[in-house]
């Protein structure tokens, strides 16, 4: 079984491999992407559905916080029924699961950054004042600056020269290091499970 | 009285925000009634797209066309997910659970191809290019921006690129006393990585923050156009 899901990985992700560079083999990408798209979202449900057990679980243990599992299980069972009757794009979908819920929490939690990354900053200075950490916050406040709207205007200098410098060449440069940094990791990972060197679905 | 969908979603947007920012008062029940809630819904929804986006129109339909024409190429060419899935849901039983690692291999295997393909054009020659138009006279004139000044900014986000990425390079030698420290050169650039780090993760903060202080702004905002809109509809403001 090792061999053959190695043999499987290596051999379908060279095959969509060259779909990109060839166009003779873009129908192989084209139909082996189908396949992906349909078994990823298989591989999605399947994951809900475990989700869904373990939180039955929890409370068939009778853990704490149990209610709460109750409380997700039923809005999920509930959404999942409501969704498969009326579609996504239904009006009832639309207005009280996606406006109702989903966008106003997501909202709401995105506004309780303000405090948590406020209180982070705090700790980050008092923690680690470090070469790095004073630049951090010096660029923070900066651009805090410079955005500033002010009823007289942009604030001089900072708002005009610096801020946009800063943003724009210097925490660019950085901004570029790190991508090309995550890129060719991402790259190097890639050809790490193409090879057969990397096995996340299993085996040594 | 006909109560509106509208009316209903503004009612528990209401709510829900209120159950979310009651967290500023520290971690409660409430909190986490709506952090739970907002996870089965939210999981709910993404279970009904994947079914009527996914599974209906790239499954289903395509499975029962093949029937209904009996083609035969079809039949194969749905065969495989159909085999996929089967793999998967082997992995209830123990004694078959290894055949889901098949499907899991394709995956895998189809994912990565995907993925490489994405930082290679994507991301890693985009950027490449990005930093060397920085030093294009023409494209400089065509900015209107000084030569001097295109090399100055040019050189530095050269320098930020460059170094930035030696800060990551964590190769080691043991040295005499038995600590183990990076070549002294490569120290020295990973210090100027760090500032350049330090710089970008200070702007990255700041829009971060700009956005989650807007939102904040919003949700305040939503709540006293609710509240008003209310009292308003009861003849009260």
């Amino acid at each position: 079984m090792r061999v053959l899901t190695a043999v499987i990985a290596i051999a379908f992700g060279f095959l969509v491999l060259l779909g990109y560079f060839f166009p003779q083999a873009a129908i192989f990408q084209i139909i082996l992407l189908d396949w992906a798209v349909i078994l990823a979202g298989f591989a999605a449900l399947v994951g809900l559905l475990n989700l869904m057990i373990v939180h039955f679980d929890k409370i068939r243990r009778r853990e704490t916080g149990s209610v709460y599992s109750a409380l997700l299980i039923l809005s999920l069972i509930i959404t999942f029924l409501a969704g498969l009757l009326l579609k996504p794009q239904h009006p009832i979908m639309r207005d009280v699961i996606l406006n109702g819920i989903i966008i106003p929490v997501e909202a709401a939690l995105m506004g309780l950054l303000t405090v948590t990354l406020l209180y982070a900053a705090i700790r980050l200075l008092r923690k680690r004042a470090d070469v790095m950490g004073i630049f951090f916050i010096l660029t923070a406040a900066i651009i805090f600056l410079g955005s500033a709207t002010l009823p007289l205007g942009d604030v001089p200098v900072i708002g005009t020269l610096i801020r946009p410098w800063v943003s724009q060449i210097w925490a660019l440069g950085g901004a570029r290091g790190i991508l090309i940094g995550v890129a060719l990791g991402t790259l190097t990972t890639g050809l790490r499970v193409l090879s057969g060197m990397d096995r996340p679905y299993g085996g040594k | 009285m006909v109560i509106s969908t509208d009316l209903i979603g503004g009612v528990l947007g209401f709510l829900f925000t209120i159950l979310i920012l009651s967290y500023l008062i520290g971690d409660n029940p409430l909190f986490r009634i709506a952090v739970y809630l907002f996870v089965g819904v939210a999981s709910g929804y993404v279970a009904t797209v994947v079914f009527w986006q996914v599974i209906i129109p790239r499954l289903w339909l395509p499975t029962l066309e093949a029937v209904q024409t009996l083609s035969l190429a079809r039949g194969i060419y749905m065969l495989f997910p159909w085999l996929g899935i089967l793999f998967i849901f082997m992995k209830v039983s123990p004694g078959m659970s290894g055949a889901a690692r098949i499907t899991m291999a394709f995956l895998v295997g189809a994912g990565a191809a995907v993925t490489l393909v994405g930082a290679l054009t994507g991301t890693l020659l985009p950027q490449i290019g990005a930093a060397i138009n920085f030093f294009d006279p023409r494209l400089a004139a065509a900015r209107n921006i000084s030569t001097l000044e295109v090399m100055g900014n040019g050189l530095i986000l050269m320098l930020g690129t460059v170094t930035s990425l030696a800060y990551f390079h964590f190769g080691a030698r043991p040295k005499a006393d038995g600590s183990i420290r990076r070549f002294g050169l490569i120290e020295l650039i990973a210090l100027v990585g760090r500032i350049f780090i330090g710089i970008t993760l200070g702007a990255i903060f700041a829009g971060v923050y700009a956005s989650a202080l807007t939102a904040l702004i919003e949700r305040i905002s939503s709540l006293v156009d609710f509240v008003t809109n209310l009292f308003g509809l009861f003849g009260i403001l």
